[in-house]
């Protein structure tokens, strides 16, 4: 792996470690409800600055965090045509299949092409180790996957 | 799995609807009246008649559309191509002149001409039922080689546009040393278009290879070549640039000709299958990929992975058999459990004997019990 993924991934998972310390919080505008606040942003003083976190111009993910829930989203590299298109047809792909993770946003929020959003109830459920190693080992899949699918493109079309 | 040439039929040279009914018609014994009319691809039309009278003879009539506007059939097809067609299959068929009315070609099939070998048999159905590639070819190699000769000069020039599939026209330029076929390619998504310009780039960088020193040099570019200067706005606009192959003498020697011919006919049909392969293929290592994303996840849930009962149940690989039955309990079993135990009475080892022998309770009736009276 190249030294400035691994860094720009340890950099991820540090400041998702700090990050994720959510608890239960009730919304303050509706009684009985109970919203991740980093999506509504109703009140400021649930929420914590923004941290961008950039690997090179093209590269680039934003941690959200709020009293109650974190919102992770990612912006993948494509370098040429071939890569931009398997890369956007494999983000909708996922996207489309966001019921399989259950921490993954249908939309991704303007300007990236990926969007997590943890509550506290995801924090219950699992094991917030394993959920920041999902979200790293995600982003790495991501980035090699798309790699990937160009070269067996081009490697078909040199068969073909 | 599909074997490769089912997957390709579309590109084979005989109809495979045609190859049905031929062999079908041929292995009946009972001879009866048979008429079937059948269209491909559109415009190509077969008609297949049998009748119970002539229990020995099938007629097929076929009708394509003219490669070239150019090359009009109005009156049929010329002669040297009926002779041609005549030396190719003289061994079972007997061209009928004139041909049925709306057709091209009309051939009396003789059936007790066929071999009795059924491998051989069936091979002389697939050359019977490559009639319409037949056609094309003798109607290209004679537009390339027949017209070119008549007014050299002219053919360099003028580039002849080919229409095999309606929409998707062609040009072939004929030089003195060589002949150039080129391929507008449109495209109707633009993710069609990123997948087959990486195709065609593939096969430019293939072309240039040693390996492929003798094949026909492939060259794509996003702008019309020089040789359709002059040609009408809307066949020049595309979406996928120009594909363009250069066909020297040593790739149309002998029976080359037929196989090049039928390849270049065939290149807008082979592209379009690549990139729907292509699609198919991305769409499998997509979904391949998602459920080893999935499983990533699953495995963070508490009490979800393996990894969870390594962790929380170090006690249990020791031996405690009751921790291993409560981490396969759901959470819902666990905490009617839990209740039952509170329910419980506590119990002490050995409080039974030693109530036993100390303190010995007289056996006595309950007031609240009663005795039936007979």
């Amino acid at each position: 792996m190249a030294n400035s993924l691994r860094s720009y991934l340890a950099c991820i998972r540090n400041t998702l470690d700090a990050a994720m310390c959510l608890q239960n919080f009730p919304c303050q505008e509706v009684e009985r409800h109970n919203k991740p606040e980093v999506e509504l942003k109703t009140s400021p003083e649930l929420l914590l600055n923004p941290i961008l976190i950039c690997r090179n111009e093209a590269e680039k993910c934003l941690i959200e965090t709020s009293i109650n829930s974190v919102r992770v989203s990612i912006k993948v590299k494509r370098a040429d045509e071939l890569e931009k298109h398997t890369g956007k047809k494999f983000l909708r792909f996922l996207s489309m299949r966001a019921e399989a993770f259950q921490v993954l946003r249908r939309k991704a929020i303007q300007g990236y092409d990926l969007s997590f959003l943890i509550t506290n109830y995801h924090c219950e459920d699992m094991q917030k180790h394993k959920l920041i190693d999902f979200i790293v080992q995600f982003m790495r899949t991501l980035d090699k996957e798309i790699s990937e699918l160009k070269l067996s493109v081009n490697t078909r079309g040199r068969l073909g | 799995m599909p074997k490769e040439e089912e997957l390709m039929a579309c590109f084979n040279r005989a109809s495979p609807a045609l190859v049905e009914i031929l062999s079908r018609l041929i292995s009946v014994e009972r001879p009866t009246d048979v008429d079937h009319c059948l269209y491909e691809f559109g415009s190509v039309k077969y008609h297949i008649q049998a009748l119970a009278l002539e229990p020995h003879n099938i007629y097929l009539s076929v009708s394509t559309p003219p490669l070239s506007p150019e090359f009009l059939l109005s009156n049929g097809l010329p002669n040297y191509i009926l002779h041609d067609i005549k030396n190719m299959y003289s061994d079972v068929v007997e061209l009928i002149i004139p041909p049925k009315e709306g057709f091209l070609l009309t051939m009396k099939v003789d059936v007790t001409k066929f071999p009795n070998n059924k491998d051989d048999q069936m091979k002389a159905i697939t050359e019977i039922s490559s009639i319409q590639a037949a056609i094309l070819c003798l109607q290209l190699k004679d537009m390339l080689w027949n017209l070119g000769s008549q007014d050299k000069t002219n053919a360099i020039c003028k580039p002849i546009k080919l229409v095999y599939h309606p929409k998707e026209p062609f040009f072939v330029v004929r030089m003195t040393e060589k002949i150039t076929a080129i391929f507008p390619m449109r495209f109707k998504d633009n993710s069609d278009v990123v997948i087959a310009t990486s195709f065609f780039q593939e096969l430019m960088d293939v072309g240039y290879s040693s390996a492929c020193a003798k094949v026909p040099r492939c060259t794509w570019s996003p702008i019309p070549p020089q040789e359709l200067r002059g040609e009408l706005f809307h066949h020049l606009t595309t979406n996928g640039g120009f594909v363009s192959f250069d066909i020297f003498p040593q790739h149309v020697k002998g029976a080359k000709v037929d196989k090049t011919m039928w390849i270049l006919l065939n290149f807008y049909a082979y592209v379009k299958h690549y990139v729907k392969c292509t699609r198919a293929f991305i769409q499998r290592k997509m979904r391949q990929r998602l459920e080893s994303m999935a499983e990533v996840l699953q495995k963070a849930r508490i009490g979800g992975g393996e990894e969870d009962h390594k962790t929380l149940g170090i006690a249990s690989r020791k031996g405690c058999s009751c921790v291993k039955k409560v981490f396969r309990l759901s959470k819902s079993q666990i905490f009617r459990k839990k209740i039952q135990t509170i329910r419980w009475r506590i119990k002490v080892k050995r409080l039974y004997r030693f109530r036993q022998r100390w303190f010995k309770i007289l056996k006595f009736n309950s007031f609240r019990k009663y005795t039936k009276l007979d």
